[in-house]
């Protein structure tokens, strides 16, 4: 049942995009669809959905196409994020008390999954390490990495209530916004403020009742996602994440932009302030297999996915 | 975070030894803006005994591995128009965006771009975790670490659909011409049983580069159930996937008209958690009746020594 589910949800959400994106680029070329739909500012601008989307997923590197064999391929281009590793250190928040870190999250798009590694020092204290793991409706911890996948390897405890919580940090990445608010199609609104280009959408699936604002600077890049949940039964959700410092920061180098320091607040709380070390962009291996333990267990009511 | 040993420069010297590619490009009348498996047309022959007729030159598209639709098509992504594109194993739709037509790629955005566009299918073989990292690792490092990039055999199932086919009663001949470049590998070929035998017993075979493949008929669609082999080849085009002695491989080829579809089921209790699939493919039959196999030059790897970054494809 639960597989059903995924699948449907996966289904309508591709119909979602493959609509969205078809009725945005008519309306790019000017050939305004059912779904176009732009916005004049204040200042009197026409905002062009796809326009912007375009290029924010260009200076976040996410576009590419293939020259090689020129002569005989014309491939458009494609998104082509799907897996990533960030590696970071600073503090983390835990019930208001900072602790320095460092910080380890694996992720991917198809499927929606992520990795969270985080390991805390306090001074004298031993350290403490924590693997928050999800995917698409299933979370659990992990004792280490890849537990509960092979009998008597480490310990993998359910923890289903926390999967919206953990997809929402999947989304709310740069990447992540750009692939939601193609996905939620000509419910993305893109207006100014204070001079700055914001675009707003609802994330939908499990994360439906939460709407993500994103403000570019001038280079395109996302700076500040703020989500703002729709009922109280969602108030932790209410985040807030600024980043900066965009650069390549791979070992090996693919043209894919990633912020350099991350600063979260969850319901106007700091909880992450983080200055990033290296990203792995180049779509490495990483897979995120459920452990037959976890998929015994009642998952969480919906998949929390937003455009896969 | 891991030190910089070996600072590569982008490899498109590899794109320059292409002959097997380039010969077989020129059977090609397709200038491709998708990579979508083609339609087949016309009658699948057969041979005396009622089975489907695989005998023939299957490079209609292009070389099998390097034509770059073809690359990123195997890995998992089919581009099926100008704005529509999804993952094949997932069904995940994909954004399409339309070409930058005011900038073109230098050479070192063209690897970047090739890397990335080859690894975003989702359709990864699950290994035990302790293998992840080493998987990771052998990727990253691909340029040194891939058994390819030295003149070796691709193996199977690696190798994918074989150039030329040659059918007979009781065995088949796959013959895989060498690549330069991309995969810098030797000419390989098989010869295969297809006469009821059964396999010999594992622990009694020298493990080799193509193992011992044995053929029957599941209906119109032959399998090629193949063991036996060395540990010393990635088991995929990309992503480091090495694999044990302890491999077993299913092949399943299934002609419809002029096309020829082919999956490989890999199987390796000692590194995988579960057996893994490849995204399926679909070869081309060349449409010359007198088509024939180009020699394949000599596989001579003379770039590693000049990269200075780690960029591959």
């Amino acid at each position: 049942m639960p597989k059903r589910i995924a699948i449907l949800q996966i289904l309508t959400v591709a119909a979602a995009v493959g609509i969205a994106f078809h009725s945005a680029l008519a309306q790019n070329e000017g050939k305004a669809g059912s779904g176009a739909e732009a916005k004049t500012t204040a200042a009197g601008e026409t905002m062009d959905r796809a326009k912007v989307l375009r290029a924010v997923a260009d200076a976040l590197g996410m576009v590419r196409w293939s020259d090689i064999g020129a002569g005989a391929t014309r491939l458009p281009g494609i998104d082509i994020v799907n897996t990533m590793e960030i590696f970071a250190s600073g503090t983390v928040y835990n019930a208001g008390q900072p602790s320095t870190a460092e910080y380890h999250a694996a992720l991917a798009y198809i499927p929606p999954a992520m990795r969270v590694e985080i390991t805390r020092k306090d001074g004298d204290a031993a350290s403490q390490h924590t693997i928050q793991t999800v995917r698409e409706n299933f979370a659990w911890n992990e004792s280490e990495i890849g537990a509960g996948l092979i009998p008597g390897k480490g310990t993998a405890t359910p923890a289903m209530p926390a999967s919206k919580a953990r997809l929402l940090r999947l989304w709310i990445l740069p990447y992540g916004v750009v692939k939601a608010a193609i996905a939620a199609g000509d419910k993305t609104k893109i207006s100014t403020e204070n001079g700055a280009t914001v675009f707003t959408f609802p994330l939908s699936g499990g994360l439906a009742g939460i709407t993500v604002k994103a403000t570019l600077d001038s280079k395109n890049f996302v700076t500040k996602v703020e989500t703002t949940p729709d009922n109280s039964s969602l108030t932790n959700m209410a985040t807030e994440t600024e980043y900066s410092d965009y650069a390549d920061h791979g070992e090996v180098l693919t043209d894919i932009k990633s912020p350099g320091r991350i600063v979260q607040k969850q319901t106007g709380r700091p909880v992450l302030d983080l200055q990033v070390k290296m990203v792995d962009a180049n779509n490495p291996y990483l897979v995120f297999p459920v452990p037959p333990n976890v998929k015994a267990a009642t998952p969480a009511s919906a998949s929390g996915t937003a455009g896969n | 975070m891991r030190s910089c040993r070996y600072c590569f420069i982008a490899v498109v010297a590899l794109s320059s030894l292409f002959p097997a590619a380039v010969l077989a490009q020129e059977f090609s009348t397709l200038k491709r803006t998708i990579n979508a498996p083609p339609k087949p047309s016309g009658t699948t022959p057969r041979t005396a005994d009622g089975h489907p007729d695989l005998t023939g030159v299957w490079n209609g598209l292009g070389d099998n591995l390097l034509g770059v639709p073809n690359q990123i098509a195997n890995d998992g992504v089919s581009i099926d128009s100008e704005n529509a594109s999804h993952d094949i194993f997932s069904g995940t739709q994909i954004a399409t965006f339309p070409r930058n037509a005011t900038r073109g790629l230098n050479n070192e955005q063209g690897e970047r771009a090739a890397s990335l566009l080859r690894r975003v299918g989702s359709n990864r073989p699950v290994y035990k975790p302790q293998y992840w990292e080493m998987v990771k690792e052998f990727d990253q490092n691909a340029n040194e670490e891939d058994p390819s990039n030295n003149c070796m055999p691709a193996g199977i199932p690696r190798a994918g659909i074989p150039s030329y086919i040659g059918q007979y009663p009781n065995y088949f001949i796959f013959i895989y011409p060498g690549q330069g470049g991309l995969i810098a590998t030797q000419t390989m070929y098989r010869m295969i049983p297809a006469d009821g035998r059964k396999h010999t017993p594992l622990e009694d075979l020298d493990g080799t580069y193509t193992g011992e493949g044995i053929a029957h008929w599941e209906g119109d669609t032959l399998v090629v159930d193949t063991w036996g082999f060395n540990s010393s080849t990635w088991f995929d085009q990309i992503g480091g996937y090495f694999h044990s002695e302890n491999m077993h491989v299913i092949e399943r080829f299934h002609r419809d008209g002029n096309t020829l579809a082919w999956t490989a089921t890999v199987d390796d209790p000692d590194v995988l958690l579960e057996p893994w699939t490849t995204t399926p493919r679909v070869a081309l039959l060349n449409p010359k009746p007198d088509a024939m196999l180009p020699e394949s030059l000599p596989c001579s790897e003379r770039d590693l020594t000049h990269t200075v970054t780690k960029e591959h494809h």
